[in-house]
């Protein structure tokens, strides 16, 4: 036997500690070195999260700063039915009445294998609240944003809608989808063990940024002035369909912009496509009579005519290449004023085959901007039909005049009307007054802004003279007048096609101004196949114009040229 | 040797520099707990104040979209017909249009005025007679 002197004792101490500790030490080389990258990640996805934040998407607001569309936070709830399963129909029935479902099939869903389940979608914060305080195991609450439109119906083609990624679908919500949306953020976050953030730990932050609010020139109070007034017209005339602009003729800014059929922006799916169809910019129909403000105003602006030159329209009856055309009353000599007012289509030919011409008529189209899309900033405008010269027939001259053979959207005929109404220039429509962050600071500013002039001043100044009488009691609205006011408007009266054919159903309008030396507004009205005996455009348009005129220029404060002499009489009582 | 031990171990410089340096490495490392304790608590106290600050700003949200709806037109005219209150806009008689003082204003208000106002011109001109009187 070795005797073990306490050196040797120590010198075995010594080794078995060296070896420990080497191997230690090759453990940890083992994990810090070459395992490190593989051992650093599973341990950063057992510790750490990435949260990813949606930014709120911006508001639609009127011009006076009135919320038309807003986002709102809900929740998502949904379970962990591995977690739920055990104790399904207690859960149930303490869920039931927050969540207004039934218990069964929340028994349903909270019982399985699964992992992940949907309970309710848009879940208000409140409701919320009351589920987190029942402290029930295994619920998930997760952020969501709901889209909702204060007002309803109101307004609705002009706002659109968003789908369920909350994207633009239709409208402004579409039209300006870039600047509404959110820039999404998120956040690097470790959590402890009871799934709780260490916020103290958070690694990287990049917060949301909120989309940028956009402030339209539509005016809510003139907007549900213009949904009163056109409901009233479809109880009254049951037509198919209908609209009402209403603008202001020196800047282009539109006021209101109503259509109906109708939609809750709320709930679009509860609708027809048809209901949804914005039809002040989308649809085209044969503007009618009120295209007759084209070849008077054309023909005035080139010397070519004065209001006071006279045309003979044959007693309602004048046959031009083969084909008959007809006035609805007949007339015998008419100046070109009488013309407008009375509203000639003999008259109109006469001036377009006899003193304008094809060839500037068609200029005066183009430049009245007819073919072309507006450039509001809606989608789904279309561009109407006007079309090319070489493509017209030997009666085009004579028909165009009067509002047949081309087609126009109620924007495009709004704004021809402004152009006569304003001094001769042809605006672009403006729907959105500014985009701005949310302190109100301006990101973007959409400025009105001339398209061309078609005409001069004085030619207008001749349009205003003759368009005055149209609402006169000699003229085809004296149903358009507006006590107190000097209006000026043009009536249409436009035969329906259908299988390419005419038949005996109309677009009845009218397109005024007001007041007609210096305008302030201008309202189109238009209803497409009214029904009950009444169609003609003065009857049945002309008196709902006066129903939004009276009430608007009482709420914009639009002085009256003169006294009404009824008013008067009840004051002197 | 014995003796060499007994006077080293009295030396109290030694046993003094020993004590300092232990608590101050253990001040340092319970100042570093501490601290550490205190940036989780704070970390705490932003969370909470974040998830607060979180709910007001939804709750605003909503908020603003019930004032929205309570002030539109829709609403407002309903609430007035329930009511019975015979609300209606004024008519252009029941309105009194009160002119801002501009061109309009002078124009039809400033020749009434004006002989007052020449009156009053003329006044300045009168310690001047006064002197050629004192004279």
């Amino acid at each position: 036997m070795i005797k073990l002197t306490h050196r040797h004792r120590a010198l075995m101490v010594v080794t078995g500690l060296s070896l420990a500790f080497t191997a230690l030490a090759c453990r940890l080389v083992d994990l810090q070195i070459f395992r490190h990258a593989a051992l650093s990640r599973e341990a950063a996805s057992n510790r750490e999260q990435v949260i990813h934040r949606q930014g709120r998407r911006g508001e639609i607001r009127d011009c006076n700063g009135n919320m038309l569309a807003n986002s709102q936070s809900v929740r998502i709830i949904a379970a962990d039915p591995s977690i739920t399963t055990s104790n399904a129909p207690a859960i149930a029935r303490q869920l039931a009445p927050w969540l207004k479902m039934d218990e069964a099939s929340l028994t349903t869903r909270l019982t399985g294998s699964g992992k992940y389940v949907r309970l309710k979608l848009k879940v208000d914060e409140d409701t919320v609240t009351q589920i987190k305080a029942l402290k029930i195991k295994g619920l998930v609450f997760e952020d969501q944003f709901l889209r909702t439109y204060p007002n309803g119906p109101l307004a609705s083609h002009v706002i659109g809608f968003v789908d369920n990624d909350h994207k633009g679908v239709q409208g402004i919500e579409a039209g300006l989808d870039k600047y509404l949306t959110g820039v999404a953020g998120y956040e690097v976050i470790e959590r402890d063990r009871k799934g709780r953030e260490i916020r103290a730990n958070r690694d990287e932050e990049i917060g949301p940024r909120d989309g940028y609010n956009v402030v339209l020139t539509v005016d809510q109070v003139i907007q549900h002035i213009a949904e009163v007034e056109l409901e009233k017209a479809m109880e009254e005339f049951h037509p198919q369909a209908g609209v009402i602009i209403v603008s202001r003729p020196k800047t282009g800014e539109i006021l209101a912009m109503s259509s109906r059929p109708t939609f809750d922006p709320n709930n679009p799916g509860g609708f027809s496509a048809d209901a949804r169809r914005n039809r002040c910019v989308s649809d085209v129909a044969e503007p009618g009579s009120t295209f007759k403000i084209v070849v008077c105003s054309g023909a005035l602006n080139d010397g070519l005519v004065t209001l006071a030159d006279r045309f003979d329209c044959e007693h309602g009856a004048w046959s031009f290449a083969g084909r008959i055309l007809h006035d609805s009353h007949p007339y015998g000599v008419l100046s070109v004023e009488e013309i407008l007012f009375h509203s000639s289509n003999i008259g109109a030919a006469k001036i377009g085959v006899t003193k304008l011409g094809a060839a500037r008529l068609y200029d005066y189209i183009r430049a009245y901007g007819f073919g072309h899309k507006t450039g509001i900033d809606l989608p789904g405008e279309v561009s109407g039909i006007a079309h090319p010269l070489a493509k017209w027939n030997p009666l085009s001259i004579s028909r165009i005049p009067m509002g047949h053979e081309i087609a126009a959207t109620p924007l495009q005929m709004m704004m021809a009307m402004n152009a006569i109404a304003n001094g001769g220039h042809l605006m672009k429509p403006v729907i959105v007054k500014s985009v701005v962050d949310e302190n109100n600071t301006t990101v973007a500013k959409f400025q009105s802004q001339e398209v061309r002039q078609p005409i001069t001043l004085r030619a207008s100044i001749l349009m205003a003279t003759a368009l005055r009488r149209v609402a006169s009691p000699e003229g085809t609205a004296p149903k358009a007048a507006v006590k107190g006011y000097d209006v000026a408007g043009k009536t249409g009266t436009a035969e329906k096609i259908e299988n390419g054919q005419y038949v005996k159903k109309y677009y009845s309008s009218f397109i005024g101004y007001l007041p007609a030396a210096d305008p302030e507004i201008s309202i189109l009205v238009s209803l497409d196949n009214p029904v009950g005996g009444a169609y003609y455009g003065g009857s049945v348009a002309g008196p709902v114009f006066r129903g939004v005129a009276e009430k608007v220029t009482q709420y914009l404060a639009i002085p009256p040229q003169f006294a009404d002499p009824d008013e008067k009489k009840v004051a002197k009582l | 040797m014995r003796s060499n031990r007994k006077r080293e171990s009295l030396r109290f410089g030694n046993v003094a520099k020993s004590l300092i340096t232990c608590l101050a490495i253990s001040a340092i490392g319970v100042g570093y707990v501490w601290q550490k304790n205190q940036i989780y608590r704070l970390g705490d106290e932003i969370k909470k104040r974040e998830t607060t600050l979180s709910a007001t700003e939804k709750r605003n949200t909503m908020l603003a979209a019930q004032l929205a709806q309570l002030k539109s037109p829709v609403y407002l005219e309903a609430r007035c017909q329930q009511a019975n209150l015979g609300l209606a806009a004024p008519k252009e008689t029941q309105t009194i249009r009160l002119l801002e003082p501009g061109p309009e204003w002078d124009a039809r208000f400033l020749p009434a005025v004006q002989p007052a106002a020449a009156q009053k011109t003329v006044k300045p001109a009168r310690p001047a007679t006064k002197v050629v009187a004192s004279r």
